[in-house]
């Protein structure tokens, strides 16, 4: 493949997006948000192309190690730009104001109803166990620092977060199925069904 | 016996979480980051940790804010 895109074959580009354009659109997406994201990942490509036809790779092997570096420092680049123009809208002397950038309803509205899920995963746990997930998600504390104040093993703490993320993932299916209008009663019952009309 | 290039290894729920939480070494980032370029199942598991994180610090942040009040009543 890289051959081919040095030689400037179509083919070579082609394959070249198929094998990554949506792990370029996750990472980007990660890292940067949604905005722009179908623009980003035609730059992304355009300077990976590029960078390819003026032999900066060398070793064709290493293209999935070069094609993260290129995005990397893609990423780091609008990343500076973000930093200086946001410095520009708030520096007085440009004249400019801060634009509200409003997050993509959709997206809130997941991030919402998981919010919940979580709250509701919290408030159920013993308080003990709660402790430790707050300690560990929202002041970051290390596992060790945890079970030292804490009392606790190293499976203890384990087991608590597991266990915590199992609930999560089981309220969270729940959810899906319930909006997919086939609830776990009501799968129940189509499964009675055939025994009921057998009996 | 020929190691497998860790490029290639997927991720298990561990590793995605501690990537989610930022709490992984440079080097591994590299090697997480360039075999999900190339990996739906890794991806996946990233985003769903990504978002379990999220969801979790988030609640535990709105659980302090509600307890602050009950503790300062408390401690008064």
């Amino acid at each position: 493949m890289v051959a081919r895109i040095r030689a400037n074959d179509p083919s070579g580009m082609e394959e070249l997006y198929g094998v990554f354009t949506t792990g370029i659109r996750f990472y980007l997406c990660r890292q940067l948000g949604p905005q722009d994201l179908d623009d980003k990942v035609h730059d992304a490509f355009i300077t990976i192309a590029q960078s390819i036809r003026r032999g900066d790779l060398r070793e064709p092997e290493r293209l999935m190690g070069y094609v993260r570096t290129v995005i990397r420092r893609q990423v780091a680049g609008y990343i500076g730009a973000a930093v200086e123009s946001r410095r520009n809208m708030v520096d007085p002397d440009h004249g400019a104001i801060l634009r509200d950038r409003k997050p993509d309803p959709e997206r809130k509205a997941i991030e919402d109803q998981n919010n919940a899920l979580a709250m509701r995963v919290l408030n159920t746990l013993p308080r003990r166990d709660r402790e430790v997930l707050v300690r560990f998600y929202l002041q970051e504390q290390t596992p060790d620092q945890i079970c030292r104040d804490m009392g606790l093993t190293a499976t203890q703490f384990r087991l608590t977060k597991s266990r915590a993320k199992a609930r999560f993932t089981e309220l969270g299916l729940a959810r899906f199925a319930r909006h997919k209008g086939f609830s776990a009663s009501a799968t129940a019952k189509r499964k009675e069904a055939p025994a009921a009309r057998a009996s | 016996m020929a190691m497998a290039n860790p490029v290639e290894r997927h991720l298990d729920e561990e590793a995605a979480e501690k990537y989610s939480l930022g709490q992984l070494s440079a080097r591994k980032v590299v090697e997480i980051e360039t075999h999900f370029l190339v990996c739906e199942c890794c991806r996946q598991k990233v985003a769903a940790s990504d978002a379990y994180v999220a969801a979790m610090r988030n609640a535990a942040a709105e659980l302090r804010k509600e307890q602050a009040p009950r503790r300062r009543v408390a401690g008064k």
